[in-house]
């Protein structure tokens, strides 16, 4: 009884929202996005059936913007990335249903050897901590001219130049000398910089960044974020950006997608999730974050923790740790619910005020 | 400072020093002075934060108030005693009031033994209770922290991150403490689960009237807990001050470099960061002067020779800069967030009343 009337006011509620044309996916742009994810599935071999580590995930990004991910650990975040970067390892990971057109091409139907040519080219990724990406026996100048050497047909001389000129575009101080130096000799700050010269060193349309600033302090953060965003403006490089960090999202965000548990479960412009978001998981995180103004009394919290894998509901992932779910949402998987065009959440009571009226 | 009553500084150092490396057949020939002459009063039942960037000298600190490592200089004092000269059996009762929590929980529990034994075993150790009383504690202390009668008999491995810190906090209770170091208690957890420590935490110092002392690099985190923040840089007390003071007016430049650091709370007050260039320098070899001035965009020639002292500003603040009183003036580095929109801020409302709800039938944990 009560299932029934929860779906016919969310019907009702989805007609009002759009006049006309009916649910489109929140992706959906008047202009191709560079690269367009619809209903990627990702599933480790062994996981309870039914329970997939990335379930029906959508996302695009266009030129020239950044979209931020984000989302706590274990929230498929992260085998996203891998998975679209060609980097995850079949079995136990195996990419059981959707499809990522990359400028046009399905990267996953891709042969191996045309996905080595996008990866380091096209499209790079950048990873949380530098000193275990970049090898410690090479010097610096050395590990970008590889890149630049595989995907170019240029002589070594020629590729360390353009690894000097990548040392410079990432305001590295004495980059002449940099070049020659091992990774040890670095801080943090630096070596993040220079694994982002490497993954532009070819000039990719398309840049990963899976929680490029978490390992550093929070001044250095700022220089690379700061970098992040001037070298984007230079480049008109798409950008994808993993983080767990709230902060980070509103620094640099266009588009933003929320995961939990491997789901989407709210996307949209970076300001729609930040003053109206819809998913009561976007909230209870909002809610967690301590405010830098004055304190406000406790912190709102989120209950208990991610299930796992063989307790994870048939309906909304996040059902037993949300306040407003009930039977419906432990039962059924809500669809996306269109808030405006291209603002969505997953929630069977998307707007709260209108169904969880403080009553 | 020197108008509070002695009987209410809890915790005190003076002018504490650890210098690593230095000389001996297997250390290091560079010394590093990671804490290098630092003074601080820690008042009973305050939260107090140090607060830095890696490598600034803030866990040594922490290490040396409780005596886990020893000083190379200076003292400290609990309760006005200086625990330096205190015997063996005198330190082990010291270690019962003095406890310290640790970033990474998984590291500090022993991956062989069980929850219950994890937790039982501080009662044991000092003596505490045995048998079924001791069998009773351990099950108050879980219900304390909020860990389920079920998780005794499970292992470290087997629980969450955020599990695993509640084990460590339990673990510190046991001995009945007067004061707690939390050295970046939270910031190996997920934001959601974090919010739950943070308020487990505050819980308990009021219940049981502890001190708190929490090591941190997030300013978010100190904001929200603590009551007087220590600023720390390249093993120094650059300032030390009210929080609420701290953030709405930092008077020195580092602080005011720190606060400008924070990425937006909003995407509506996103702006140019005229952030700090550099990196912190080698504390083996720290700049003269002040140590802050090769990044320091207020920096003059006296900076490179004076070494700045701490000195006492208004309302009790401390601060070690040669220009402090100009720099203010400039209004760098407060930091306000935008009030949350109506959208939002009714969410937020309707979130909290349904959470509350949500705890009443059941309590487990918060």
């Amino acid at each position: 009884m009560q299932r029934k009337s929860a779906r016919m006011l969310y019907e009702a509620a989805q007609r009002k929202a759009l006049p006309a044309g009916g649910v489109n996916d929140c992706s959906q742009e008047a202009t191709q996005p560079l690269l367009n994810v619809q209903n990627l599935s990702i599933r480790f071999d062994g996981a309870p059936a039914g329970v997939n580590v990335v379930d029906d995930v959508s996302l695009s990004v266009s030129r020239g913007r950044t979209l931020c991910i984000v989302g706590e650990s274990g929230c498929g975040k992260s085998v996203t990335s891998l998975a679209l970067m060609g980097l995850l390892t079949t079995p136990p990971a195996r990419i059981v249903g959707g499809s990522a057109f990359f400028d046009g091409r399905d990267l996953l139907s891709l042969p191996e050897h045309e996905r080595a040519n996008l990866r380091g080219n096209r499209m790079a990724m950048i990873f949380q901590e530098p000193m275990t990406s970049l090898n410690p026996a090479f010097t610096i100048g050395d590990q970008i001219a590889e890149g630049i050497i595989r995907h170019r047909k240029v002589s070594k001389p020629e590729a360390l130049e353009r690894a000097l000129d990548m040392l410079r575009k990432v305001r590295i101080p004495a980059p002449e000398k940099r070049l020659h130096a091992y990774p040890h000799e670095m801080s943090g700050g630096m070596r993040q910089r220079v694994m982002i010269a490497m993954a532009l060193g070819n000039d990719p349309q398309l840049l990963i960044a899976d929680e490029p600033t978490t390992a550093l302090d929070v001044t250095i953060q700022a220089q690379i974020l700061t970098l992040i965003r001037r070298l984007q403006e230079e480049t008109g490089t798409a950008m994808i950006l993993i983080t767990h960090d709230l902060g980070v999202v509103a620094e640099v965000a266009d588009e933003v997608a929320v995961m939990y548990a491997g789901r989407v479960v709210e996307s949209g412009p970076v300001e729609a999730i930040f003053d109206n978001p819809q998913h009561p998981y976007t909230i209870g995180l909002m809610g967690s974050v301590p405010s830098l103004g004055r304190r406000q009394g406790r912190l709102a919290t989120i209950r208990g923790t991610v299930p796992p894998a063989e307790l994870m509901p048939k309906g909304c992932r996040f059902a037993p740790r949300c306040p407003f779910s009930d039977d419906l949402c432990a039962n059924d998987p809500p669809p996306l619910a269109q808030i405006k065009p291209g603002h969505g959440a997953r929630c069977w009571y998307a707007p709260l005020e209108l169904h969880r009226g403080a009553g | 400072m020197s108008l509070i009553p002695a009987t209410d500084i809890i915790l005190e150092g003076v002018d504490l020093k650890k210098h690593f490396g230095g000389g001996g057949l297997l250390s290091s020939p560079i010394i590093v002075r990671a804490v290098d002459g630092v003074s601080l009063r820690i008042r009973r039942g305050e939260t107090f934060a140090v607060v830095g960037e890696s490598g600034c000298g803030k866990s040594t600190l922490g290490r040396l108030l409780l005596r886990l490592i020893e000083p190379t200089g200076g003292d400290v004092r609990f309760e006005g005693r200086s625990i330096l000269s205190l015997n063996k059996s005198e330190l082990r009762r010291l270690r019962r009031e003095l406890q310290i929590i640790f970033q990474d929980p998984f590291a500090s529990l022993n991956p062989r033994m069980n929850v219950g034994d994890i937790i039982a075993e501080p009662i044991w150790l000092h003596n505490l209770a045995s048998g079924r009383e001791k069998r009773e504690r351990v099950a108050d202390l879980m219900a304390t922290v909020g860990l389920l009668p079920t998780h005794s008999d499970r292992y470290p491995h087997e629980l969450s991150g955020g599990q695993r810190q509640r084990i460590g906090i339990a673990r510190a209770l046991a001995g009945d403490p007067k004061l707690i170091i939390g050295d970046e208690p939270v910031s190996a957890l997920d934001v959601s689960i974090q919010a739950q420590i943070i308020n487990l935490l505050e819980d308990l110092k009021d219940r049981f009237g502890l001190t708190l002392v929490i090591v941190a690099h997030d300013l978010a985190v100190i904001r929200h807990m603590s009551d007087r923040v220590a600023v720390m840089y390249l093993g120094e007390i650059a300032e030390v001050s009210d929080t609420d003071a701290l953030f709405d007016d930092p008077l020195h430049p580092y602080t005011q470099a720190l606060l400008a650091a924070i990425p937006a709370t909003s995407p509506r007050n996103r702006q140019p960061k005229a952030s700090l260039q550099g990196d912190v320098p080698n504390p083996a070899a720290p700049p003269s002067g002040c140590r802050f001035h090769t990044r320091c965009p207020h920096a003059r020639a006296l900076c490179k020779e004076q070494h700045p002292i701490l000195e006492t500003a208004a309302l009790g603040r401390q601060v070690a800069c040669h220009f402090w009183r100009e720099i203010q003036g400039a209004g760098a580095g407060s930091i306000s967030a935008p009030p949350p929109t109506p959208a939002l801020a009714r969410r937020l409302e309707l979130y909290r009343i349904w959470r509350e709800r949500q705890d009443k039938p059941a309590t487990t944990s918060p």
